[in-house]
């Protein structure tokens, strides 16, 4: 196995999905799920540092890699602290919500147009049916003889 | 006791001293005795000016001694090598030129006294004072009393300045002075918007004047290199010895024309002539010390000074001294005409003061000894009287409770008696009337002016059996060429024998023109003298005599004034009454002024004697005189005739009639006419008849129109609206100047302002839009940290190096 | 060797430029394959993230898979086929679960694919020698942080799909910006293999590992000798932690016991924040 081959391909998976984290904690509005693609960002660098761990022979990548696990647990338990509190005073998880430190004289950023969530048709179970049809009387049918 | 160089820098000093004092101590410390400083250095002026007299005098009996004094307090500026100037052939100008063409620059603070200036800074400091003392009795319990004093010192010093030194520059910064503290004066209650915008007026007149004088000091600096009177080492002045005494000369032909008249556009400013007149009036609403100090005994005659000053310069361009004449003549009768409907007492002496003024710029624009000492003796004597009258309408306004308009009082010679003494024997010396002091400077003036006539038709009878080139002379018959040197140079003098020479030659046309003119002018002198009695006895009737009207303001102040305004008014009277008689007959002043260097000059000194006493002339006047007198007390003494009598003779009333009845209509229906026309349409010619007939009313109209003209353009209106000169100026100046003024401020406001203001939105509107990337939303900040950052490591990895 | 990147992928795309089917060649050449890789890439997830439209999210998805085809194009080869197949599968996994977590809207199953990612990454330790780290993602990322996250999500979530699950900002820039990391990183690793792996085809004993290490890193590794895939992992591991990292153990106890303490503090806020907003 080439040695630098390796190193590539998991420098590459550690590059995507630092990336993908990157994105989703830029896009996604929700606190926690922010905070969990930061967590994604993480967990890319430390694939990265495994690899360089292992390229260059040095254990100095796999402790970094506990640490960094020590750090994260920590910060995401001040994090959700944090989300909490947020939470209660503003009443949602967005992170749109928070929009005091804009300029004097700007206006507040308000969602243009938010998709309706598409109704999903409500399913009603299905029974089976009970009970057994009544014969017809064409005649009965025909002329009732009650009303 | 004091050495006269110390006198000479004293003078001045003392009123600067006081100023100073009152301006530091008055506002709180002294407060209602401010005028203790202005008055004790006034008199302590007056007291020296009288000892520097008194010590020429002395001088003057030595044999030998220089005729000037001076005195070199500071040097103020001193360049050497300050400019080059383009090399040119030895000149009679005598310019010092150094080698190399560079020359220096030194204008030193010389003060200089000889006659002319001991006499002016006499009657400068005499009237001062009692106008001084006068203001302590007038402005008492005045809010501004103390910056009034300073004013006053302010003034008298900037005066004393003018006099006494002896370089054209100084001469033009103590002028400005002088103005800065009449604009102070004038607009001293300036609450008063009329009197802000008199002050206004008055600064910006006189600067029109001031050009004038500025150009000729430029001038005299181009033709004579230097701007000193005096003589200097090196440098001859301009009315030093060198020049006088012929060896140097003056420089006449066009350069010399335009500085006299030049030099006279600034005395004009000055000293209110036309066309600059148009302050004075209006300069009245000022306090009336103010008037009586400023606007009639001492700045206005600054400019007579100016023009005695330079008397050399003037007399190497008859021409000038013509043109000074005539406007001085001009000015005497056009003044007297707008004197003689105003209903405002300070008014009428203010225009008198302009007709004064111009009798002494007659005088002077005889260009002869007796000319100029006449001119100079009118000024002495009539600061006397006019600021004697100054002074009585004070007193007047100060019982009327400051109404000054003539047709709301009347009769009070009852409520004012001394007032009423004094204006009296004022008025008899303003309308010359023997034997007080106004009449032997009229006298003397209208004496020279005759004089001056006589002696150029004598030039004429003597040129005309001798035409073209004589022996003894080569007089050629075209006008003087430049550059001609006056004085003892024989080419150019007069052979004119015991009447003496009178400057460069003359054509014979020139000759015959200018004696018409000086006969006219003289003419005019007399029928100014007649008009001048005539409103100052209207002003006195009017105000003293018939029934006795008190107006309402006056109130509990219609009573004599207190003495501190009195006792001067006393000693002006005495003076107005004394002084011209025993001047005149001692032949003191006269003695004295002829001791001023710049008189000595040959062309002057030996050109129409100040002769003996010219009875027929003295007799005229004085006819002028009672007959105005006389007049003026068949319409004004006891009754206001004018209305009825002149009004509807000068305002053209007989004209309503004409105007207003329907001549046309009339001469229409009479039957001849009627006949006419019956006959013409019986010919079939009617038509041709009634146009006929309408071009003959039509001619009739034409022929009545100038009258039609004198009814709504009637002499009365002319004079009461002082000729509408003011509208004039207000079109021809005042607008065009106002709507430069409003389109260089709107392109101030739009272009200017708009471009800085533009420039400063400019920041505005880029932090504007910078704001508007902090919307406050976290992910914002996070895609900005991100780009940054991106931006950085981009930057790393691809154009770093490895 | 010190050639700017940029330059040396301009060289190569101008050296196709200009020629017949240039643009395919260029394509086809490992610079133009990694453009394409990140555009399809980010296309891809740009068309998933929320806010998209329903059937865009499987057309996103389509595309995000292209992408990461072309992508392992570029790799090289691992060697044995046991190994390479093995990479691929965890890769796979890890990738399309992150991607997973980054567009599902609702939370919740944002959470669960991130502990299928922790999943794959554990893999992926276990894949490189690392057993410690593997099995500690799992009991401590997954297990522990996030269930914590599940806890916090059950008790401030709203019902059903918040509005601002549905809807993102700025995907655009962020897709933008993201791409742009990406094609960095890429176009690192890539001129990596080309400037420092000359020498880098055909297999290698960790040995030869060590001297291409040693190559790029300086001698200091060499010196260390280290040998992290010694099979007495677990020993060498915590020698290693508690001799050379001693005081940074220590360190990261005691800031777990300040966050500890911090986020109990943070959390039993609520009663002092009622009160003051109440009176306020």
């Amino acid at each position: 196995m080439s040695e630098l081959a390796l190193l590539q391909n998991y420098l590459l998976i550690g590059a995507l999905l630092f990336g993908l984290g990157l994105t989703g904690f830029l896009v996604r509005r929700n606190l926690i799920v922010m905070f969990l693609c930061a967590e994604m960002m993480l967990q890319g660098i430390s694939v990265s540092l495994v690899a360089w761990g292992r390229y260059h022979d040095d254990w100095g990548g796999q402790m970094l890699v506990v640490f960094i696990l020590a750090v994260a647990a920590c910060e995401a338990g001040i994090a959700l602290a944090l989300i909490l509190m947020l939470r209660q005073r503003s009443g949602s998880l967005d992170i749109v919500a928070w929009q005091q430190l804009r300029e004097e004289g700007q206006a507040r950023y308000v969602d243009r147009e938010v998709p309706e969530e598409r109704e999903e048709p409500p399913q009603w179970p299905r029974l089976t049916p009970a009970g057994i049809e009544p014969p017809w009387d064409p005649d009965e049918a025909l002329h009732r003889s009650h009303v | 006791m004091f050495e006269p160089q110390t006198l000479l820098v004293l003078i001045p000093a003392l009123p600067l001293a006081a100023c100073l004092v009152t301006v530091v101590l008055g506002p709180h410390v002294l407060r209602d005795s401010s005028h203790w400083p202005t008055v004790l250095g006034l008199v302590g002026s007056l007291v020296l000016s009288l000892m520097l007299v008194a010590s020429w005098q002395q001088r003057l009996e030595v044999r030998g001694a220089p005729a000037e004094l001076l005195v070199t307090c500071w040097s103020w500026v001193d360049v050497a090598g300050a400019y080059r100037q383009a090399p040119a052939p030895p000149s009679p100008t005598g310019v010092a030129v150094q080698p190399g063409g560079l020359r220096d620059l030194r204008v030193d603070v010389v003060l200089r006294a000889d006659a002319l200036t001991a006499i002016m800074l006499v009657m400068v400091t005499f009237v001062s004072t009692l106008v001084g003392i006068y203001s302590i009795g007038y402005m008492r319990g005045d809010r501004g009393y103390w910056r009034f004093f300073a004013c006053i010192s302010l003034f008298v010093f900037s005066m004393t300045m003018l006099v006494s030194v002896s370089n054209f520059l100084l001469v033009y910064v103590f002028w400005e002075a002088v103005g800065v503290c009449s604009y102070l004066l004038i607009g001293f209650w300036y609450q008063k918007p009329e009197a802000a915008a008199a002050g206004k007026k008055a600064f910006l007149v006189n600067r029109v004047g001031d050009v004038g004088f500025a150009l000729a000091i430029f001038l005299i600096w181009i033709t004579y290199g230097t701007l000193n009177f005096h003589d200097s080492p090196g440098v001859d002045g301009v009315l030093g010895q060198a020049r006088l005494s012929g060896a140097l000369g003056y420089v006449g032909g066009g350069v010399g024309l335009a500085i006299c008249l030049c030099l006279l556009l600034g005395a004009c400013g000055k000293s209110a002539q036309f066309p600059l007149h148009v302050w004075l009036p209006d300069a009245m609403e000022g306090p009336t010390p103010v008037s009586a100090l400023i606007h009639a005994a001492t700045m206005v005659t600054a400019g007579v000074y100016l023009v005695t000053r330079c008397a050399p310069l003037f007399t190497v361009s008859p021409e000038a001294q013509l043109v000074v004449a005539s406007i001085g003549g001009f000015t005497a009768l056009l003044a007297a005409l707008m004197a003689l409907t105003q209903f405002d007492l300070k008014r009428i002496l203010a225009y008198s003061t302009i007709s004064q003024l111009g009798y002494m710029f007659l005088a002077l624009g005889t260009g002869t000894l007796a000319g100029i000492t006449a001119g100079m003796f009118h000024l002495f004597t009539h600061a006397f009287f006019k600021a004697l009258l100054f002074l009585g309408a004070g007193s007047v306004m100060h019982a009327m409770g400051h109404v000054i308009d003539m047709r709301r009082f009347g009769g009070l010679r009852r409520v004012l008696p001394v007032t009423h003494v004094t204006f009296a024997v004022g008025c008899l010396a303003l309308a010359g009337v023997f034997p007080l002091s106004g009449f032997w400077s009229k006298d003397a003036i209208l004496a020279s002016v005759h004089e001056r006539a006589h002696q150029l038709d004598h030039e004429l009878a003597h040129r005309q059996p001798q035409p073209g080139a004589a022996a003894g002379h080569t007089t050629p018959d075209r006008p003087a060429s430049d550059r001609v040197v006056a004085g003892v140079d024989s080419h150019a003098r007069w052979d004119a024998g015991r009447e003496g020479g009178s400057g460069p030659a003359l054509s014979t046309g020139q000759l015959r023109q200018h004696a018409r003119v000086y006969r006219g002018l003289y003419w005019v002198g007399l029928g100014t003298a007649f008009l001048t009695a005539i409103y100052t006895f209207r002003a006195f009737f009017l105000t003293f005599y018939g029934r006795e009207r008190i107006p309402h303001e006056a109130g509990e102040h219609a009573h004599e004034s207190p003495r501190s305004m009195v006792i001067p008014l006393v000693i002006l009277a005495v003076g107005a009454a004394v002084v011209g008689g025993w001047l005149t007959g001692t032949g003191g002043f006269a003695r004295l002024l002829a001791e001023t260097p710049s008189l000595t000059l040959a062309t002057i000194r030996e050109s129409a004697g100040a002769g003996g006493f010219h009875y027929d002339i003295a007799v005229a006047s004085s006819v002028a005189a009672l007959v105005g007198i006389g007049l003026a007390a068949f319409l004004y003494l006891g009754h206001d005739r004018e209305i009825e009598l002149l009004t509807w003779l000068l305002d053209g009333r007989w004209l309503k009639g004409l105007a207003e009845r329907p001549w046309g209509a009339r001469l229409a229906g009479m039957p001849l006419v009627a006949a006419i026309r019956r006959g013409a349409d019986a010919a079939g010619l009617g038509s041709l008849a009634r146009l006929l007939g309408n071009l003959v009313l039509l001619l009739i109209l034409l022929l009545i129109s100038p009258l039609l003209i004198g009814y709504y353009v009637s002499p009365y209106r002319l004079s009461r609206d002082k000729f509408f000169l003011d509208e004039i100026y207000a079109v021809l100046v005042v607008w065009p100047l106002r709507a430069t003024a409003a389109v260089c401020d709107a392109a101030d406001r739009w272009l200017v302002d708009g471009l800085v203001n533009v420039l400063g939105r400019i920041p505005v509107w880029a932090g504007g839009l910078m704001r508007a990337l902090q919307m406050g939303l976290v992910p914002f900040y996070g895609l900005a940290m991100l780009l940054g950052i991106l931006t950085l490591i981009a930057a790393r990895v691809l154009w770093g190096a490895g | 060797m010190n050639q700017p990147l940029l330059l040396l992928w301009a060289e190569e795309a101008s050296r196709w430029a200009g020629r017949a089917g240039g643009a395919w060649h260029f394509l086809v050449s490992p610079g133009g394959r990694a453009t394409a890789a990140a555009l399809v890439g980010a296309a891809g997830i740009w068309w998933m993230l929320p806010g998209g439209r329903r059937l865009g999210r499987w057309f996103g998805c389509g595309l995000a898979a292209a992408g990461l085809v072309i992508l392992a194009s570029l790799l090289p080869g691992l060697g044995s086929p046991l190994a390479q197949t093995g990479f691929w599968l965890v890769a796979g996994l890890t990738l399309a679960a992150a991607a997973a977590t980054v567009c599902t809207k609702n939370p919740v199953y944002c959470a669960i694919w991130l502990a299928v990612t922790l999943l794959g990454t554990a893999g992926l330790f276990l894949l490189q020698g690392a057993q410690f780290l593997g099995v500690a993602t799992v009991v401590v990322y997954a297990g522990a942080i996030v269930v914590t996250f599940l806890f916090i999500l059950m008790l401030a979530q709203p019902a059903g799909h918040a509005y601002y699950d549905r809807i993102s900002w700025g995907r655009v820039p962020a897709a933008l910006a993201a791409l742009t990391a990406l094609a960095l990183v890429v176009t690192t690793v890539h001129a990596v293999a080309l400037l420092g792996g000359a020498a880098a085809a055909g297999p290698r004993t960790p040995a030869e590992g060590l001297d291409a290490g040693a190559r790029i890193a300086g001698p200091t590794a060499l010196a260390r000798g280290e040998d992290v895939l010694h099979p007495d992992h677990m020993a060498r591991l915590g020698g290693q932690l508690f001799s050379r990292h001693l005081i940074a153990v220590e360190v990261a106890g005691t800031m777990l016991l300040v966050a500890l303490v911090g986020a109990i503090s943070i959390a039993s806020q609520p009663s002092r924040g009622r009160e003051g907003m109440g009176t306020r």
